[in-house]
């Protein structure tokens, strides 16, 4: 299906969570400031609903996404005060994708943890907590995968500082 | 798994009075827990596996990462577009051209540029070798794990040539920088492509060679047939990709299934087939399965191959791009077919010169969290091999 | 009573045979004019030993090259090719290097035992050697318990091993020496019981007058043609030998790919040289066993020409009555030692083959394989060979 029908779809079974979708366009030829958007479509889900609606995603006939292919966040600028968490669905049978974005206070970055519904967010999720400092709710082995266990800091936030030094080693 | 080391047996247990003159001790002995890596000729890489043994038997498996991780996603974010193309290379060093390919396709889908078909075939032509040559370095350094010397200096033979004539096309042996956005950056000099068929037949001779020393060595068998079966539902659950999937029988390839580049169009003419596992060894699923979808698929790359050759065009290898690129604004995903799996590559564009997320999905990120499941249970032995059979690339572990 | 016997004597009582002292009766004769008596005995214990080490060295020395060499042309590649024509000094080069190495041992190793073990391990392989015979005339000890020692002795460098695993204090080495410990004694019983069948045949677990007894039809009277579970037999033993030196597909205890180097991880320089001599010289003896017991030790057509145009005794009774030294019979001596040392090192040769070739086995079917197949299959051979001789012995007489 194509991204209009898998949303039809997620309508029509009401997934939960569903928040609304963006779709690329072209510049607006009547706004100077509007350039368009590029790229993929994506559905937007309210974060603290992420797990159920890709368990909806999962478990529905026609949509059948038995695959979850990433699980990341993105910090879109340093004013911004939101995160975006970025999921990637893939379904084998028919051959579609879908790019979920679910949008998480700065302030307050948990949600329910995936892992109840594929067992490929653990790993991702650990990611995500240690480089953005996200918590996930219910996470069976929070602990730090790539940075050492005593790392302080979220790396990948855009107000992140870099340490002086580590452990006696200088960082400059 | 905490870091102590536990007793198996409850303390109760362990020592039984059942009368005045007898006494039972139970001689079950602590687990050994010993580190796998992160020195250690088998892990593929810098990699850490923390196993929790009785005796031979796996009991417990903790996998730490970390060990190669180079920032890569945050130096996405503060170099310009084209400057992180070598850093692309750097993940997974055994398959470069097909990293620098994902990256260009993906900041391509934003750009929304037209790619001229010679620069296409070229790119095919780069990937499919490529994974060739991957696939060389990952079924012979299976043998050598497994024990087998030769077969490992057999494979490097052929991609000796490989890698001489990526030299001559682009410079490099390992980490070419080629495919760059909006095509290829350098046209093949004359006699390449003719060099390239005459690697394609010889290759053709070789491979019997691999099948007949490794693949179907008694020996070889029973170290792998019936060892670290990976079930559909497992494949499917973890997201595990590539050779992982098709190992456990599911019929998937991105290449055929979501094609990207013309690949739909060589696939409609018949040129290659998918090699999906059968279980003919042993359980389907397990690791010789694994190893045979890589030596199967060598043989389809030749295919593939062969095909771009016969359809070779003339024309440009590069769109006409700035110097300085600024991306329009737009976030795109994009997943190739890596020799490992699903590479994939989420761009995020302000409309600036910088990206503000690089996202790279590596396949044997995901294909090791699997490790933990399927570790316990074999033997020491087998972990070597159910390792080996992963093909991680500890450089796109940890990115 | 001359003093090698009384070497022999101190490390086990056996019975020396009359008539096959020969060399070394005439050299203390020959000697015994000018020195001491003790003087004799204590030349002769050093002079055997010597011997016995350069040897050893020597066979490692040229092992080691033919081992790189071979792999080297397997793997589509030369080897060693700038150190001497064709790399023939590279051994030499490597020694030399080793020697200049630093000698480390692990902070929390036990040092005494760390120590011992490569010198236990080497010493068990001198003392095996001692039965190798150089030629039917020379040799260092003739005992009539021949196969027998050599077996016991080279089993005594798994202790070594084991010693040499527990002593490094590092848990990866302990699982080599496990291993090694495990599949030792598993493979003993078909190493024996394979042998059992020539020892069958020839009635003497002597190695020199097993040969001896080859020497019929010209040459080519090799135990393998004299009875048909011979060749089982063979293939059995083979394949326990390639256990016993922890070769590939064996060679679990030195895995590479699994353990570094297994037992061997935390040796570096001489001392892991030491191991390294020992591989060889074991793999030396174990082909020496197949060569005499099987492939007709020092006979062959060209050994029997030679015996007949030379002469084959090498000490006669001269004018006086003493005896003397048989100039004439020396080529009959050096081309039948000859004879034995090319069959031993194409047995050699086969094993290094088989090591290129061969993925290794793991460690339980390793078991299974020694347990429940060769075990059974050796004591099969066994009694057949058994029951032939009998029949044979029955119909002819």
């Amino acid at each position: 299906m194509d991204f209009q029908g898998i949303l039809d779809r997620l309508t029509a079974i009401r997934a939960p969570g569903l928040v609304g979708s963006d779709e690329p366009r072209k510049a607006d030829p009547k706004d100077k400031k509007d350039k368009g958007r590029a790229g993929d479509p994506f559905a937007i889900v309210d974060a603290q609903l992420l797990s159920e609606f890709v368990r909806a995603c999962r478990d529905d006939d026609r949509l059948h996404f038995e695959q979850l292919v990433d699980l990341t966040a993105t910090d879109p600028s340093k004013d911004a005060a939101e995160l975006w968490i970025n999921v990637q669905l893939l379904s084998l049978k028919f051959r579609h994708r879908l790019a979920i974005k679910a949008l998480l206070p700065k302030a307050a970055a948990s949600l329910p943890s995936l892992v109840p519904v594929y067992r490929a967010s653990q790993w991702h999720e650990r990611e995500c907590a240690e480089m953005f400092g996200i918590r996930f709710v219910g996470h069976p082995d929070p602990r730090n995968i790539l940075l050492p266990d005593d790392w302080v800091g979220s790396p990948l936030r855009k107000d992140y500082e870099f340490p002086k030094e580590y452990h006696g080693i200088s960082c400059e | 798994m905490a870091n102590e080391v536990t007793n198996t047996m409850p303390p109760s247990t362990r020592l039984r009075r059942t009368d005045a003159s007898e006494v039972t001790v139970d001689i079950r002995t602590p687990d050994l827990e010993i580190n796998f890596g992160p020195q250690h000729p088998a892990t593929h890489g810098v990699m850490r596996v923390l196993m929790r043994t009785d005796g031979e038997l796996v009991t417990g498996a903790q996998p730490h990462l970390g060990y190669l991780h180079r920032c890569a996603e945050k130096i996405g974010e503060n170099v310009e577009w084209l400057q992180y193309l070598p850093y692309t290379d750097r993940y997974d060093y055994l398959a470069s051209m097909n990293n620098n390919l994902g990256y260009s396709l993906a900041v391509e889908a934003l750009l929304g540029v037209e790619i001229p078909r010679r620069a296409t075939l070229i790119r095919i032509i780069c990937a499919e070798l490529n994974r060739i040559g991957s696939h060389l370095v990952a079924f012979g350094t299976y043998g050598l794990d497994i024990g087998a010397f030769t077969p490992f200096l057999y494979c490097f033979r052929e991609r000796e040539w490989m890698m001489s004539l990526f030299e001559k096309i682009c410079g490099a042996r390992l980490t070419y920088s080629y495919i760059r956005i909006g095509g290829v950056f350098n046209d093949a000099p004359p006699g390449w492509f003719e060099e390239v068929a005459r690697f394609c037949d010889v290759f053709e001779q070789k491979w019997p060679e691999y099948v007949d020393l490794l693949l179907v060595n008694q020996i070889y068998v029973k170290r792998t047939a019936n060892v670290g079966v990976i079930s559909r539902e497992m494949a499917l659950d973890f997201g595990l990709s590539g050779t992982m999937v098709r190992g456990s029988g599911i019929d998937w390839d991105l290449r055929r299934d979501m094609p990207y580049m013309c690949y739909g169009e060589i696939w409609r003419d018949g040129a290659f087939t998918i090699p999906v596992a059968k279980g003919e060894m042993g359980a389907l699923g397990d690791c010789w399965d694994r190893s045979w979808v890589r030596v199967m698929e060598m043989m389809e790359s030749i295919k593939i191959v062969r095909w771009c050759l016969d359809h070779m065009v003339d024309g440009a290898v590069i769109g006409e791009l700035p110097k300085t690129l600024k991306v329009p604004a737009g976030e795109a995903y994009v997943g190739i077919e890596n020799p490992r799996g699903e590479l994939g590559h989420y761009v995020v564009s302000d409309g600036g010169k910088v990206s503000v997320r690089t996202r790279v999905r590596g396949p044997s990120f995901c294909n090791l969290a699997v490790l933990e499941d399927i570790l316990p249970g074999s033997l020491v032995g087998d972990a070597v091999a159910i390792i080996g059979s992963t093909d991680i690339v500890v450089g796109e572990t940890d990115r | 009573m001359t003093p090698a016997h009384m070497l022999v004597q101190e490390a086990a009582p056996v019975t020396v045979g009359s008539g096959s002292n020969a060399f070394l009766e005439g050299l203390v004769a020959t000697l015994g004019e000018y020195l001491p008596q003790w003087a004799l005995w204590l030349g002769a214990a050093v002079t055997g030993v010597a011997i016995v080490m350069g040897l050893i060295s020597l066979i490692a020395m040229f092992s080691v090259w033919l081992e790189r060499k071979v792999a080297g042309h397997i793997q589509c590649r030369y080897g060693p090719m700038y150190v001497g024509w064709h790399g023939w000094l590279q051994s030499i080069a490597d020694g030399v290097k080793l020697l200049l190495k630093e000698d480390m041992i692990p902070r929390d190793a036990d040092r005494l035992l760390f120590m011992i073990a490569p010198a236990l391990v080497l010493a068990a392989i001198v003392a095996a050697m001692a039965a190798y015979p150089l030629a039917p005339g020379v040799f260092f000890a003739d005992l009539d318990l021949g196969v027998f020692f050599v077996i016991a002795m080279s089993s005594m460098t798994t202790i070594g091993v084991v010693m040499a695993g527990w002593a490094s204090n590092s848990k990866w080495t302990v699982f080599g020496a496990m291993r090694e410990a495990a599949q030792v004694v598993a493979y003993e019983i078909p190493l024996g019981v394979a042998l059992l069948v020539p020892v069958m045949v020839a009635g003497t677990l002597n190695l020199r007058e097993a040969s001896e007894l080859q020497s019929d039809w010209y040459g080519m009277g090799w135990f393998m043609f004299k009875n048909p579970f011979m060749l089982p037999a063979f293939v059995l033993y083979f394949i326990a030998a390639l256990a016993e030196t922890k070769r590939a597909p064996f060679d679990l205890p030195e895995a590479e790919s699994e353990l570094v180097a297994g037992f061997m991880t935390e040796y570096s320089g001489i001392r892991w040289s030491f191991f390294f001599m020992e591989e060889y010289a074991a793999m030396f003896l174990m082909s020496a066993l197949a060569a005499v017991f099987f492939l007709g030790g020092f006979e062959s057509p060209l050994t029997w020409a030679a015996g007949e145009f030379f002469g084959r005794e090498l000490f006669v009774a001269g004018a006086n009555g003493a005896k003397e030294l048989n100039l004439q019979a020396i080529p009959y001596h050096a081309v039948a030692g000859l004879t034995l040392l090319i069959k031993t090192f194409a047995g050699i040769f086969l094993m290094m083959w088989l090591r290129w070739t061969l993925p290794r086995v793991r460690v339980d079917q390793v078991m299974t394989m020694g347990y429940k197949y060769l075990t059974p299959l050796a004591l099969a051979c066994a009694l057949g060979a058994a029951l032939w001789e009998a029949g044979k012995q029955a119909l002819l007489g």
